[in-house]
């Protein structure tokens, strides 16, 4: 899409897909104000973390709401020694999936561990900038 | 009702760090010995050809370059796509193809080659195929999908590295048997479970190979087998199965539920269980894959698989020989080539044939093949059965 110019250029993630929409644009610009947004169906009422444009049960539109949920335990985890080239520079890095007590999930790195991860430890949910461009929610311990 | 359908013939090229050889000779080298028996190109209806990345060579439109290169530039042939599986997607499509009545006999060859851009660019490759909006932007490579199923594994069942490694040891213990193999060669428990770290929990000897490779089976319709062989292998049951793309959505990360449904749908075809197979071929693209599968296709409770492995029951001597041909692990891992890979190695089990007798299993008249693409997004299962008393 053609960027209207009031709007930032903004990306999710270390290495990211730059293929943008209207849907993602907003969902960019709550991360920017520290706002993790899900999504909700304006028909059957399901939500979706991370947020879809499309209800994925009967299709019809979702609005994206923010996420209260700001604490998580730890369902599983990884260390990536070897990354894909798009991040060797930043290897290692640990990507975890934390469940929030509603259940939803969300994947991302931990970024302030010092000793080793373990299933269902706690995490809280945080943002950084990586760039001008670049943000991302993360999780810390 | 459909016609039944058997594997005739098949062919294999060596695997490994091919430098010598891209897509097309690789393709050549598989389709040889196929010819050398007796099918030439006139006696081939149709193709389908296999591969799973085209970014790895850059070549658009493979299948019309391969079938050129090896002669059936004249006959209709098709791409099929669906990750690691493939190999088994082209078996399954060709199946439908021949079993409808479309065509006689049908081509599957299957190829990859991957070693022409370094490993940290087919890394990367290998990770676009994870959610580009969701897993990509974190970096979250294959090693590191299967690596986030082993943490969980660990943690519900109590499973140490231990595990992993005795996996890792008997696919290059049957993988060093196997001149076909990219890397056959035997290594200590000490080395697998100490080896460099990739993913942690997985280490390099937790991961398949690199590889280029190509593999090719032949099928016919019952009515034409007799023309090609007297030891037809017939497809005897055939399921699929699906999981859900980002692997955070997964109810359990210690199953994969569409492997659970392939196989399942498999036996219920082919009016078998677990108990009627001599031998397996599993997707072991990831030892912790390996021992999932074990428990996915039914051949242990869930929880179970440790056990299993540690009374060797997956050994030629045990319970369930599984993957006596080296795996992915040690034959190697040329995505779009490995589920064809897999039926031939079956035919030539079922044959008495194994390539080198040391690592042949005792009269096998059923083959279970399982075949995992992505981290479970798609999964094929096949059942064989000896055509021939
Ligand atoms: C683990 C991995 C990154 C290692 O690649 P690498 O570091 O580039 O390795 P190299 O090719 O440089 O080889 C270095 C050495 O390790 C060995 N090696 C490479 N991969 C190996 C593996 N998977 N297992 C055992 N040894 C391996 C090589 O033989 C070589 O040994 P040598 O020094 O004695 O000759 C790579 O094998 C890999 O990504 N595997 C997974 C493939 C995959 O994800 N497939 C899709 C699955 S769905
Ligand atoms: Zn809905």
């Amino acid at each position: 899409m053609v960027l209207m110019t009031e709007e930032k250029e903004l990306y999710l993630g270390y290495a990211s897909d730059k293929a943008m929409t209207p849907f993602m644009q907003k969902f960019l610009e709550a991360l920017d104000g520290e706002k993790l947004m899900m999504s909700k169906c304006t028909s059957c009422g399901t939500e979706f973390l991370p947020p879809r444009q499309h209800c994925q049960k009967c299709l019809s539109e979702c609005e994206l709401q923010e996420l209260t949920e700001t604490e998580a335990k730890l369902h599983s985890y990884v260390i990536v020694d070897f990354a894909p080239e798009s991040l060797s520079s930043k290897a290692p890095y640990v990507v975890a999936i934390g469940e929030f007590p509603s259940g939803k999930r969300l994947t991302a790195h931990i970024t302030n561990l010092m000793g080793m991860p373990e299933v269902g430890m706690s995490l809280k949910l945080g943002y950084e900038h990586i760039d001008a461009k670049k943000l991302t929610y993360k999780w810390l311990v | 009702m459909a016609r039944r359908v058997a594997v005739v013939a098949g062919g294999h090229s060596k695997f490994g760090k091919r430098y010598d050889a891209t897509m097309r000779e690789l393709c050549a080298e598989a389709y040889k010995p196929i010819y050398d028996e007796g099918i030439s190109q006139d006696k081939i209806d149709a193709t389908v050809l296999s591969y799973a990345a085209s970014q790895f060579t850059g070549q658009g439109a493979g299948s019309a370059l391969i079938a050129d290169y090896i002669g059936l530039q004249d006959k209709p042939h098709l791409r099929v796509e669906s990750a690691c599986t493939t190999g088994t997607a082209s078996l399954r499509a060709a199946w439908g193809m021949v079993a409808a009545g479309l065509y006689d006999v049908m081509l599957v060859l299957g190829v990859e080659q991957m070693n022409r851009v370094s490993s940290a660019t087919a890394t990367e490759y290998m990770s676009q195929a994870g959610d580009m909006r969701w897993e990509y932007p974190f970096g979250i490579s294959f090693p590191a999908f299967y690596a986030l199923m082993a943490s969980r594994y660990m943690h519900e069942y109590n499973m140490t590295h231990d595990t992993l490694a005795k996996i890792a040891v008997k696919s290059h213990h049957y993988g060093a048997q196997n001149p076909k193999a990219h890397l056959p060669k035997e290594v200590s428990f000490e080395e697998a479970n100490n080896a460099i770290p990739i993913c942690r929990p997985l280490n390099l000897y937790d991961c398949s190979l690199i590889t280029d490779g190509a593999a090719a089976v032949v099928i016919a319709a019952e009515d034409r087998v007799k023309e090609f062989t007297d030891r037809p292998m017939w497809i005897k049951g055939i399921g699929a199965g699906a999981s859900e793309m980002k692997i955070q959505d997964r109810t359990s990360l210690t199953s994969i539920p569409g492997a659970k449904r392939a196989s399942k749908a498999a036996y219920e075809m082919a009016g078998l269980g677990p108990e009627d197979m001599q031998m397996a071929q599993v997707h072991d693209c990831f030892t912790i894959a390996e021992l999932i599968a074990y428990e996915d296709c039914g051949f242990v409770e869930p929880g179970k698989g440790p056990e299993f492995v540690d009374n060797k029951e997956n050994y030629i001597t045990g319970r369930m020989p599984v993957n006596c041909d080296g795996g992915l692990k040690s034959k190697g891992h040329p995505l779009g080539a490995t589920g064809v890979s897999m039926t031939y190695e079956v035919m030539k089990q079922m044959r008495g044939e194994a390539e080198n007798a040391s690592r042949q299993i005792k009269d096998v008249k059923h083959g279970f093949v399982h075949n995992v693409g992505q981290s479970g997004q798609f999964v094929n299962c096949f059942i064989f059965e000896r055509g021939w008393s």
